[in-house]
């Protein structure tokens, strides 16, 4: 298991992509912008440019050749899905932290960088998690179309909870008004995230590694 | 003992099928496996390999199930695809650390061997590397985890003659110990005249045979005739072809009765894949 994470990191992924997390999380500094999209660039970008060299490189066939049971590749690649993922929003957290206190004063349109809005990242991609490990599996190479359905499930989380957050007046008092400082209540909604994101996610490995088992490469 | 047995094999495709494929690979020999492209070569590889389910059959490696010792047995399996790359942006020496970490029998001092011995250099990237010196590379990595059996799919496709000559002498090398076994996908049937112990041909996804490479060649005959004779023969040949001097056509021995109209001779493998061909493209 761990001589496959190594082989993804070592080989499969290009440097940049763990340097990528700290220049969009560096956007987190623009004062009052749409902070969903930072996660974002993680879809659409790392994504889709990881899959396209795993399936460039024969990954496929490499990896079936190697002495590996399947459980472990699938495990191993949404590990690795996993670990960018944390990567991004640790990152974003800390430019997060960062825009706070250099803006203290400033009225959020969009989400306010707070705890509970990283339990809503969480969220967002613990569902695009589940549809992006999910599809991508029914072949093991084809990520065009499991990259586009999972982005848009993605993008229509954020669009909706942006949404609420200006329509509903609790959404927006809890994210951007006086709730914004409820500690016990924000860190209740980032844990419901990390419980939703860890739950997701391993429910998408299962379908994954069943979907897996019948490919043929 | 049975280094590879392949029994019953059954997979369907929606436009092509292996049918009942099986043929047995004792320790420490040379087997050929022929056919024309598309008759299911590497569809077999693919099978013996567990990267494709099949609807029926077994494969045991060493006396073991493929099916339910995959993982155990892929350690003493080595394998070169001639016509598929891995990660060919990375250079060789990145690849192996990356390889070695998968084999519980890796052995640095004799992969330092091979590296020496197929003179690669470690600082080049696999897409440097020349069609010859990729397959090498696959060997040095298959015999530096002590692979007993080396599953080559076309591994002297697009060689040049030097080359290919070079690399068959690395075979029958490998197996001189009597260790080491290989099975070799080939269309290039002069290959295996030179180094090959056993054949099995398949065509259109049927195995044909499955022999010691003197005893597939010996159950054939070619049959030169004149045109006027071939009536009589014409039923039991496997199929001939027509010239202005008469025709030639291919036999099984058994099928065949010595005459004073017909002239006789061996074929080699190639005729023998040849006039199967034809047989087929006469049945359409």
């Amino acid at each position: 298991m761990y001589n496959l994470l190594l082989k993804e990191i070592r080989l499969g992924v290009n440097p940049f992509f763990f340097v990528l997390p700290f220049i969009t999380g560096a956007l987190m500094l623009i004062p009052g912008w749409l902070y969903f999209i930072v996660p974002l660039y993680f879809c659409m970008i790392t994504i889709p440019n990881i899959f396209g060299g795993y399936k460039s490189q024969n990954d496929l066939m490499f990896t079936s050749m190697l002495p590996v049971d399947k459980k472990n590749v699938v495990k191993s690649k949404v590990l690795l899905i996993v670990l960018l993922e944390v990567l991004h929003v640790l990152t974003a957290m800390i430019y997060g932290k960062i825009s706070l206190s250099l803006y203290p004063y400033l009225d959020y349109i969009f989400f306010k960088p707070t705890p509970g809005f990283w339990g809503l990242t969480l969220t967002m991609l613990a569902l695009f998690n589940l549809f992006f490990i999910s599809m991508y599996y029914k072949t093991a190479y084809k990520y065009g179309a499991a990259t586009l359905v999972a982005s848009t499930v993605a993008v229509l989380f954020a669009g909706g909870a942006e949404w609420l957050g200006i329509q509903n007046e609790f959404v927006y008092n809890l994210f951007k008004g006086s709730g914004s400082g409820d500690v016990l209540t924000h860190y209740s909604i980032l844990l419901t995230g990390v419980l939703i994101f860890a739950a997701l996610t391993f429910v998408a490995y299962r379908i994954a590694y069943q979907r897996f088992k019948k490919v043929e490469v | 003992m049975i280094m590879l047995d392949v029994k019953n094999l059954n997979k369907k495709f929606p436009h092509f099928q292996l049918r009942d494929v099986s043929f047995q690979l004792p320790q420490g020999y040379i087997m050929g496996f022929i056919g024309l492209n598309g008759a299911g070569k590497t569809t077999t590889i693919k099978s013996i390999l567990n990267l494709i389910s099949v609807d029926s059959g077994e494969i045991h490696i060493m006396g073991k199930s493929m099916d339910k010792h995959e993982v155990e047995l892929k350690q003493a399996v080595g394998y070169a695809f001639g016509n598929v790359d891995f990660y060919t942006r990375s250079k060789i020496k990145t690849l192996t650390k990356v390889y070695k970490t998968f084999y519980d029998n890796w052995n640095e001092e004799s992969y330092r061997h091979y590296i020496q011995k197929f003179k690669l250099i470690e600082d080049k990237k696999i897409a440097e590397l020349s069609t010859g010196m990729k397959v090498k590379y696959s060997l040095a990595l298959a015999l530096s985890h002590g692979a007993k059996l080396l599953i080559l799919d076309e591994p002297t496709s697009g060689l040049d003659p030097a080359a290919r000559d070079d690399l068959l002498d690395v075979f029958r090398e490998l197996v001189q110990d009597g260790e080491i076994s290989i099975l070799f996908s080939t269309h290039i049937t002069s290959d295996l005249e030179k180094c090959a112990d056993y054949i099995t041909y398949i065509h259109d996804g049927q195995i044909i045979n499955s022999a010691e490479k003197e005893d597939f060649v010996d159950q054939y005959r070619l049959v030169n005739g004149k045109v006027e004779d071939l009536e009589l023969i014409k039923d039991r040949m496997i199929s001939y072809k027509v010239t202005s001097f008469g025709f030639t056509g291919l036999i099984l021995t058994e099928n065949f009765t010595p005459s004073a109209a017909f002239k006789t001779g061996i074929p080699n493998l190639e005729e023998i894949m040849i006039y199967y061909s034809k047989r087929e493209a006469a049945h359409v």
